[in-house]
This record gives C-alpha cells, structure tokens and sequence, in this order.
C-alpha cells in the first residue's frame, strides 16, 4: 500500500510495460485501472483514501469508456437491422 | 435509481424483441422447408447469426454487476422429500431395466413394437434428457447402473483417488465411443441387441467401481452419469444439501461446473456429439461419405474418422477462442481458468440443439411409448402422433434460444470473473464469433431434410 494511483491509468489498453500488481492479493493486472477496479471490488474494506479515490476514477474512466462502446454498438445494431431489412426487401422481390 | 433499472429493462426487451423476431422466422421458415423455403439458405442463416451477434451487442448493454448477479444468484428453495424421491426413483430405475432387459430378450423384433427400443430411445435418450436441461436431472437417483452396483461398493475396499483431469478425459473418450455406437450400431433397431449392450453397460459399471470406487466412477469416470450432471446444470431446479432449490434458467452454467481441461473437452464433446449425430443425417453428409467410399476409404474409418476429426477441430476452435478472450480483455487469466469458466455456457447451446433434434421424434412417438410402458411384453402396434407443421419449427427455435442463454451466461461469468465491466465485454468477442459460427452450421443442419446415414 506504498503506491497509490490516484490518477489512474485511462484505458485498458496496455501500453508499453504497463503492468501492475495488486498489493493485497498478488494478483497482477495488465493495467492499472483494471488493478484499481479490481482492488475496489474485492478488498474494498483494506483500503485507504487513497485507494478508494483510484477506484471512483478508475470507475468513472470505465464508465465514459463504456458509454463510447454503447453509441458504437448502438450503430452496429442499426447497421445490422437496416442491412437486413433491405436484404429481406430485395430478395423476397 | 430508474436510470440503473433502465439498461438492464432496455436490454432484456430488447433480447426480447429480437427473440420474438426470431422465432416467428424460424416457424414459418422451417414449415416451408420440404417444399421450398420462402427466402435462400444463406439468407436464413445469416439471421440466424446475426440474431446471435445482435444478442450479444444487446447484453452489452446489462453493464450493471449487480443486477446480473442477483439474476444468477435468484433462488427459491423447493420443499422436497428427498429420501422418498430417491429411493422411488432407484425403484423405478431398476424395474424399468429389468423391464428393457426382458423386453429386450423375449419382446416382439418389430423395433418399435418392442419396449426395450422405445423405453431407450425415447423414454430416456430423447424424453429423459429433454427433462433433464428444462427441468432437473434426476439421473443420479434413477440410473440403475449406480443403484446396481452399489452391493459392490461394500466389497470394494472404497473409492480410489483420480486424477480428475485424467478421469473428464477417460469420460470424453467414453463419450465419443457411445456418440460413436450410436450413430454406426445398429442398437435402435435390434432389440436383443440392446438388451445385451444394456447388460454390457452394467458390466463395464461393475468393472469401474472395482477398479476405482463406486463414488469416483459414477462422480468422475461414467460418462453417462457426467453427461446427465452436465445436462442438468442447465436446468432451473437444482440439488442443494438439503432439498431442491428453484433457478432462473442456465443461471448456474455462471458458477464453477467445470473444473479441468479434460472437463472442457468433455463439454465439448457434449456439443460435438450432438452436433455429428444431425450432421451425418444431412444429403450433403451422404454425397461426401459417397465420394469418400468411392475413394477406398471403408465407411468403418470414415465415420470414427469424421468423429474424431470434428471433435478436435471443435475443441482446437474453442481453445482459441479463449486464447483470444485472453488478449482481447485483455487480462493475465489463464487461458486454461478462462476455458473452464466459459465452457459451461456451450451446455445451453447443447441443449437446445439437442431440443431441436428429438422434440419431434419424442412427441411422435409419444403414443408409442405409452403402449409399450403399459403393455412391455406384447405392445400394441407402434402409432405416431400426426403434428402439426409448426412444431418443427421449434426446433430452429430452440436452437436460437440455446444461444442467447449461451450468450447471457458467457456475459454473466465474464462479469463474475474479470474486474472490468468494458474488459468483461472484450472478452466475449471471440467467443461470440464461434457461437455465430456454431448457429449457423447447426441451423443449417436442422433445416436439412433428415435423413438415414448411408453404409451403415
């Protein structure tokens, strides 16, 4: 618990050398914010401040990251429906 | 509090929708088929596919962990007299071998007049196993294999300790060399055959549990009794230490089922199996085992042959799948934890194509059955029930279902496993294109015309 990333890493891309342990459990990560996740979800209570702050960054970072794959799934989704559409419109022709 | 419910609400009538969609498809599709389809087969399979593909953006969307472990955590406990449904169904097991045995001997050698025949076929292997994954397995009370061997277990001095690996591996073997004797024997319609096979069963069981203890061989080894857990893992009612407990369904394929690498090829297998048993049935499996007889190969190796080869390009696909889902996430999960822990989601997809493969055959021959259970020694002459065209057409549907359930389950324990909610995501990609591509090959199977398979 000597470390604390209270910045925390924004993606889940690992970058180069990005790598991290969890202090508590051993357990190690490919990048910080997952270890941070991590951290927040299993040894929430063994926490310090510190800790706690990476987790609600890294939480929130994860949430702006999903709401980028949810618009973009969301297109898929309506490419996929709309191509279909037309394919059934044109083959039952 | 409304925004947390909204997603999860969004995405299950969304699911919903595109079921409904679905299954509206299948019906109409699978009833035209015989004739000529309404739309080309690629176009047919593609939505299918593409249903699967949908689902999965659609789960997606259930990012909220809570939510998706209480669905899998739901449960409601069963108030069940144990001791008296086991040994009424230890009872019951034996009788209805002893039954099949002296059916199976001294019984009428029409097939389906003689009630060893339809007391295996569609009693147990379609009926048992339907009710097995949509009810409760209850094999372990009734398999009367396990309560006939049990004197032998007090003899024995006791259960021998299995390398568990080792032990799934001998199983899936034993599984593919049954899927095997299956297909190519001609048990379905030999009845003395049968009974003599049934009789040889019992014999490898007595064998087993002298060499390992009866508990090790009907827990690790049998591959009978694994396939029936297996099976039963998908149902909503469960076994839990003191009574039977209510489940939302599959919703325990998220737990730790399976344990060892030979446990994921016995998964596996369950799906190959059930897969090769359709596939050797279809024209184009004909027009290719034709080629190859005419080519010299005998069809005694073509068809292990083709067994073994789908197995091990089934079991290599899912392997990589997992190896994907490792560097996708990406997580430092062993790629060997991450195949254990999705595995059991492909249950449900062998369920429902196994749902697909015999509810036809088990509602047709339902009539059957009853007179043969009535009457085991002179059975009336076997009658089909006439259905109605839509009910073939469940047959596409329960192949569909069987994949969005694989789906929710493989997005419930990526959730369970990994810490990230997008990284649990990421994870799926792999896995998501193999149950596409497993869909589409499967309904394309269950479309086919079905036929006998040729040289046997």
């Amino acid at each position: 618990m000597t470390e604390a990333h209270d910045t925390g890493a924004v993606t889940d891309d690992p970058g180069d050398l990005a790598d991290a342990t969890c202090e508590h459990c051993g357990e190690r990560f490919p990048t910080e914010r997952l270890r941070d996740l991590h951290r927040g979800l299993e040894h929430y209570r063994d926490l310090d401040d510190r800790e706690r702050a990476a987790y609600e960054t890294a939480y929130e970072s994860e949430t702006d990251d999903l709401r980028s794959f949810r618009l973009r799934a969301l297109a898929v989704l309506v490419v996929l429906y709309f191509g279909f559409l037309m394919t059934y419109a044109v083959v039952t022709l | 509090m409304l925004r947390r419910l909204a997603h999860p609400l969004g995405a299950a009538l969304g699911l919903a929708a595109v079921c409904g969609v679905a299954v509206a498809h299948g019906g109409s599709l699978r009833g035209a088929t015989g004739e000529s389809m309404a739309i080309p087969t690629w176009l047919f399979l593609s939505t299918g596919g593409a249903v699967v593909g949908a689902s999965f953006l659609l789960a997606s969307f259930v990012t909220d962990r809570q939510f998706v472990a209480s669905v899998h955590g739901w449960r409601r406990a069963l108030p069940a007299p144990r001791r008296l449904l086991a040994w009424t169904g230890r009872t019951l097991g034996v009788a209805v071998f002893a039954v099949l045995v002296v059916a199976g001997f001294l019984g009428p050698t029409e097939p389906l007049r003689n009630a060893a025949i339809v007391l295996v076929w569609v009693a147990w292997w379609a009926g048992l196993v339907m009710a097995t994954y949509l009810v409760g397995n209850a094999w372990p009370a009734l398999d009367p294999f396990r309560t006939l061997t049990r004197p032998l277990a007090w003899v024995t001095d006791g259960a021998r300790d299995l390398d568990a690996d080792r032990a799934a591996w001998a199983s899936t073997a034993f599984l593919l060399a049954l899927v095997w004797v299956e297909v190519v024997s001609p048990l379905a319609d030999a009845p003395r055959l049968l009974a003599a096979a049934a009789l040889g069963y019992l014999a490898l069981a007595a064998v087993g549990v002298l060499a390992v203890g009866h508990e090790t061989w009907f827990g690790e080894v049998d591959p009978v009794a694994r396939l029936f857990r297996a099976y039963g893992a998908v149902a909503p009612v469960e076994r839990t230490g003191d009574g039977l407990a209510l489940r939302v369904p599959a919703a325990r394929l998220t737990e730790r089922v399976v344990h060892t690498r030979g446990g994921v090829a016995f998964v596996v297998a369950v799906l190959w199996g059930t897969t090769y048993d359709g596939l050797v049935g279809t024209p184009a499996w004909a027009t290719v085992a034709r080629a190859f007889v005419n080519a010299g190969v005998p069809p005694a190796i073509l068809y292990p042959a083709a067994l073994l080869l789908g197995f091990f390009a089934f079991h290599r696909l899912y392997w990589w799948a997992a190896r994907t889902a490792r560097e996708t996430a990406p997580t430092y999960t062993d790629a060997a934890r991450l195949a254990m822990r999705f595995a059991p989601s492909l249950l449900a997809i062998a369920a429902g194509y196994h749902l697909a493969h015999y509810l036809v055959y088990f509602l047709g021959l339902s009539p059957t059955l009853v007179g043969a259970v009535l009457s085991p020694l002179d059975p009336p002459t076997a009658m089909r029930l006439v259905l109605p065209a839509w009910v073939s057409g469940l047959g596409v549907a329960a192949v569909l279902v069987g994949h969005l359930l694989a789906i929710w389950v493989a997005h419930g324990t990526a959730f369970d496993e990994l810490p990230g909610r997008l990284q649990a995501i990421r994870s799926q990609y792999a896995l998501t294109a193999v149950m596409v591509f497993y869909t589409m090959s499967s309904m394309w199977i269950v479309s086919q015309p079905a036929g006998s398979p040729p040289f046997l």
